[in-house]
C-alpha cells in the first residue's frame, strides 16, 4: 500500500508541480505573486469543455485551442491590467490579481452555477499493474507531461540564449534594459507561458477531479504550499515541494485520515513559514516586503 | 519601489498639529458634524420598514468590518487575507457559547469579541517572522484551516450546515430588528470612538510609521514587532466584535458564509472607501452593503461586480473615496495626533 501511495502521490504532486512552476516563473520574472493563477488552471479545464460541447470539436484541437486562449489571456492580462500598475506598491499588484481572480470565478459560475463538469480521460486503456502497485493511463501521462516540461525549461532556461536574457531581466530589470532588453515584453511572454502552464495542469487533472468554479483556489493554496515548501522562488523547489505536497498528502490519506487530505497544504504553509520560512532549497528573498 | 504614503494609494493624513488658524474651525465643524450624524442615526428607525431596518443593521456590521480591516491593512499596511476569519471566530464564539453555555447575549458578545481579539493578535505573531506576500499566504492557509475547522469538528460547530443562534436578549425581552439596531449603532460607536483614539494614540501613529518604512519606524525607536502584534490584535477584536453582531443579526452561522467570496467583500469595502482612512471604511460599508441584496439572485454575479469595481478602484482612484475626499476638502483629513481639548 505504501509504494501505491507513494506513486499517486508523485501523479498528484506533478500536477502541484505544474501549477507552481507556473506561477514561480512568473514570480521570478515580475516579482509579482499571482493570485489569479488558480483561475487560469480552471479557466483552462473550462476551455476545453466548452470547445468540445459548444464546437464539436475533439480532444486535441480542443487542448491546443485551450493552451493558446490561455497564453493570450496571460498576456493581455499582464498589458491591460498589470503593466499600467508597474509603479504601484505590491499591495496594489497583489490585489488586482486577486480582483481578477474573483472576476474569473464569477464569470465561471455565471454560466455554470453549482454544476460540476466532468471530462472524460484524455487517454484510454488498461491500468498498468506492477507488483500490487496499479498505474492508471492517464497518471502516467500526467507524471511525463510534467516531467517534459519542467526538463524543457531547465534546459531552457540554463543553455539558451532567451532563456538567460529572462533570467537577467528577472535578476536586474534596470540592468537588462540598460542593456538593450526589452524586459516589458518578456514579462509579457512569461505572464502567456505561466497562464498556459497553468491551463495545462487544469486540463490534465480534470479528468480526476471534475471541473467547478471553485477548483481553481485549492489548486492555489496547494501550489502555494509547493513554493512555500521547496522554497519560494526557487525552480527547483517548485517541483520538489510540489512532488513532496502530493506525496505527503496521499500518505496523510491513506493512514491517517481522509478528511486530512484537504487541509494538509495548509499546515504545510503554516508549519514552513513559522519553522523554516525559506523551504528546502533556501532562497530567501525579502525584497518586495 | 514605493511606499505606500508617496505612491498615492492610501489617504493621506495630518501627522502633526498644522500652524493654520483654520485647525479649530474644522474642529467645530467637525462637532456639530457628528452630532447631527449621531441624532439622525438615532432617529432612523422611525422611517424604515423592516426590510430596509435589516439592511442598515448589516450596513453597521460592515462598517465594523471595515474599519477593524483597515487597521491592519490601511494603517498597518499588511497584506492579510485573515479578516473572514476573525469574522467567523466572532460569530462562532458568540453563537456557540451562547448554544452551548447558555450565556446571555451581552456576555457572548464579548466572548465573540475576545476571541476575535485573541485569534488577531495569533495570527499578527507570523506577521513578526514574515510580511509582504508570505504574509498573505499564510494568512490565506489560517483562514481556510478554520473553514475546515467548522465543518468537520461537527460535534462542536455543528458542522456544514451551522446552527441557529437563541434569541438576542439584552438585559430584557427578546430584540427585534429595531432593538438589534441601537444595540449596534450603540456598539459599532464605542468601537469606532476606541478605535479612532487608538489611531490618534502613539500606537496609531507606530502603525503608519511601520508601513511607510520599518527601518526607519525602528531607528526612531518604534518597537516594530509589538506593533504588529497590537495592531493585529486591535483589528481582530474589531472584527470579532462585527462577527459576534453578525451572529445576532442573522440568528444563524453557517461556515460558508466565512469563505473567499466573504473576503472579497472586505477588500472591496476597504480599497472603495480608502486604505488608512475611517470615514472611507464607513462609506464603502455602507455602499457596498447594500449590493448584494440585488445580485443575490444570480451565481457569480456579486463576484463579478465586486471585482470589477475592485479593478476600476485601483486604476482610476487608488486612495479610494475616503482619501479623495481627504484630499480635496480639509475637513475629512484625518488627523494623528490628539489635542487636549479632544473628546
Amino acid at each position: 500500500m505504501f509504494a501505491q501511495l507513494i506513486v499517486s502521490g508523485i501523479a498528484v504532486g506533478s500536477v502541484y508541480t505544474l501549477v507552481a512552476l507556473g506561477m514561480t516563473i512568473l514570480y521570478r520574472s515580475t516579482t509579482v505573486v499571482n493570485f489569479c493563477h488558480g483561475e487560469f488552471f480552471m479557466i483552462g479545464a473550462f476551455a476545453v469543455v466548452v470547445s468540445q460541447q459548444m464546437f464539436g470539436w475533439s480532444v486535441t484541437p480542443s487542448i491546443v485551442f485551450a493552451l493558446v486562449l490561455l497564453f493570450l489571456v496571460g498576456a493581455a492580462v499582464e498589458r491591460g491590467l498589470m503593466r499600467p500598475l508597474q509603479n504601484s506598491p505590491h499591495i496594489a499588484l497583489a490585489m488586482m490579481t486577486v480582483a481578477l481572480s474573483y472576476l474569473l470565478k464569477g464569470v465561471s459560475r455565471f454560466f455554470y452555477g453549482r454544476e460540476v463538469v466532468p471530462l472524460p480521460p484524455l487517454i484510454g486503456g488498461d491500468p498498468i499493474i506492477v507488483g500490487d502497485v496499479v498505474v492508471l493511463p492517464q497518471d502516467l501521462l500526467i507524471v511525463v507531461f510534467s516531467l517534459v516540461v519542467v526538463v524543457s525549461f531547465f534546459v531552457f532556461f540554463q543553455r539558451t540564449r532567451l532563456g538567460k536574457v529572462i533570467q537577467a531581466a528577472s535578476q536586474t530589470p534596470r540592468g537588462a534594459s540598460l542593456v538593450g532588453i526589452n524586459v516589458p515584453r518578456l514579462r509579457n511572454l512569461m505572464w502567456g507561458v505561466g497562464a498556459a502552464m497553468g491551463a495545462a495542469a487544469g486540463i490534465l487533472i480534470a479528468p480526476n477531479t471534475l471541473i467547478y468554479p471553485d477548483m481553481g483556489g485549492h489548486m492555489l493554496i496547494r501550489a502555494f504550499a509547493a513554493m512555500t515548501l521547496g522554497g519560494f522562488g526557487s525552480l527547483p523547489g517548485a517541483v520538489i515541494g510540489g512532488v513532496t505536497l502530493g506525496i505527503l498528502e496521499n500518505i496523510v490519506g491513506g493512514y491517517v485520515s481522509s478528511s486530512l487530505v484537504e487541509i494538509t497544504a495548509y499546515i504545510v504553509i503554516i508549519a514552513v513559514l513559522v519553522v523554516r520560512p525559506q523551504g528546502i532549497m533556501g532562497e530567501w528573498r525579502q525584497d518586495r516586503a | 519601489m514605493p511606499d505606500l504614503q508617496s505612491s498615492g494609494i492610501v489617504a493621506p493624513t495630518v501627522a502633526a498639529a498644522p500652524i493654520r488658524a483654520g485647525a479649530r474651525r474644522v474642529r467645530r465643524q467637525r462637532m456639530v458634524a457628528l452630532i447631527a450624524l449621531g441624532s439622525a442615526l438615532c432617529l432612523l428607525p422611525l422611517v424604515l420598514n423592516n426590510y430596509l431596518q435589516f439592511v442598515v443593521n448589516t450596513m453597521l456590521v460592515y462598517c465594523l468590518v471595515a474599519v477593524g480591516f483597515n487597521v491592519v491593512i490601511g494603517y498597518l499596511g499588511q497584506l492579510a487575507f485573515a479578516n473572514a476569519a476573525f469574522f467567523g471566530i466572532g460569530a462562532y464564539a458568540t453563537g456557540l457559547s451562547m448554544v452551548h453555555f447558555g450565556l446571555p447575549f451581552p456576555a457572548a458578545m464579548v466572548v465573540g469579541t475576545a476571541a476575535g481579539g485573541l485569534a488577531g493578535g495569533l495570527v499578527g505573531l507570523p506577521a513578526l517572522r514574515v510580511k509582504g506576500y508570505y504574509l498573505a499566504i499564510i494568512t490565506l492557509a489560517v483562514g481556510e484551516l478554520l473553514r475546515w475547522v467548522y465543518v468537520h469538528v461537527d460535534k462542536v460547530t455543528f458542522g456544514s450546515g451551522g446552527f441557529n443562534v437563541p434569541d438576542i436578549r439584552f438585559f430584557g425581552p427578546a430584540l427585534g430588528d429595531k432593538g438589534k439596531y441601537y444595540l449596534f449603532l450603540a456598539a459599532v460607536g464605542i468601537a469606532i470612538a476606541a478605535t479612532s483614539l487608538l489611531l490618534r494614540s502613539r500606537f496609531g501613529r507606530a502603525f503608519v510609521a511601520v508601513r511607510n518604512n520599518e527601518n526607519a519606524a525602528a531607528s526612531l525607536g518604534i518597537a516594530v514587532r509589538r506593533t504588529k502584534v497590537i495592531a493585529f490584535a486591535w483589528s481582530g477584536l474589531v472584527v470579532g466584535l462585527a462577527g459576534a453582531l453578525y451572529a445576532a443579526l442573522n440568528g444563524r452561522v453557517s461556515p460558508d458564509t466565512f469563505g473567499l467570496s466573504q473576503m472579497l467583500m472586505h477588500f472591496a469595502i476597504v480599497m472603495i472607501g480608502g486604505l488608512g482612512s475611517l470615514v472611507g471604511s464607513i462609506v464603502g460599508a455602507v455602499l457596498l452593503t447594500a449590493a448584494p441584496e440585488l445580485l443575490r439572485n444570480f451565481p457569480g454575479l456579486e463576484e463579478i461586480v465586486f471585482s470589477l469595481l475592485l479593478i476600476g478602484v485601483l486604476f482610476f482612484m487608488p486612495m479610494g473615496i475616503g482619501g479623495l475626499l481627504a484630499a480635496q476638502i480639509p475637513f475629512f483629513r484625518e488627523r494623528l495626533y490628539r489635542e487636549p481639548d479632544d473628546a
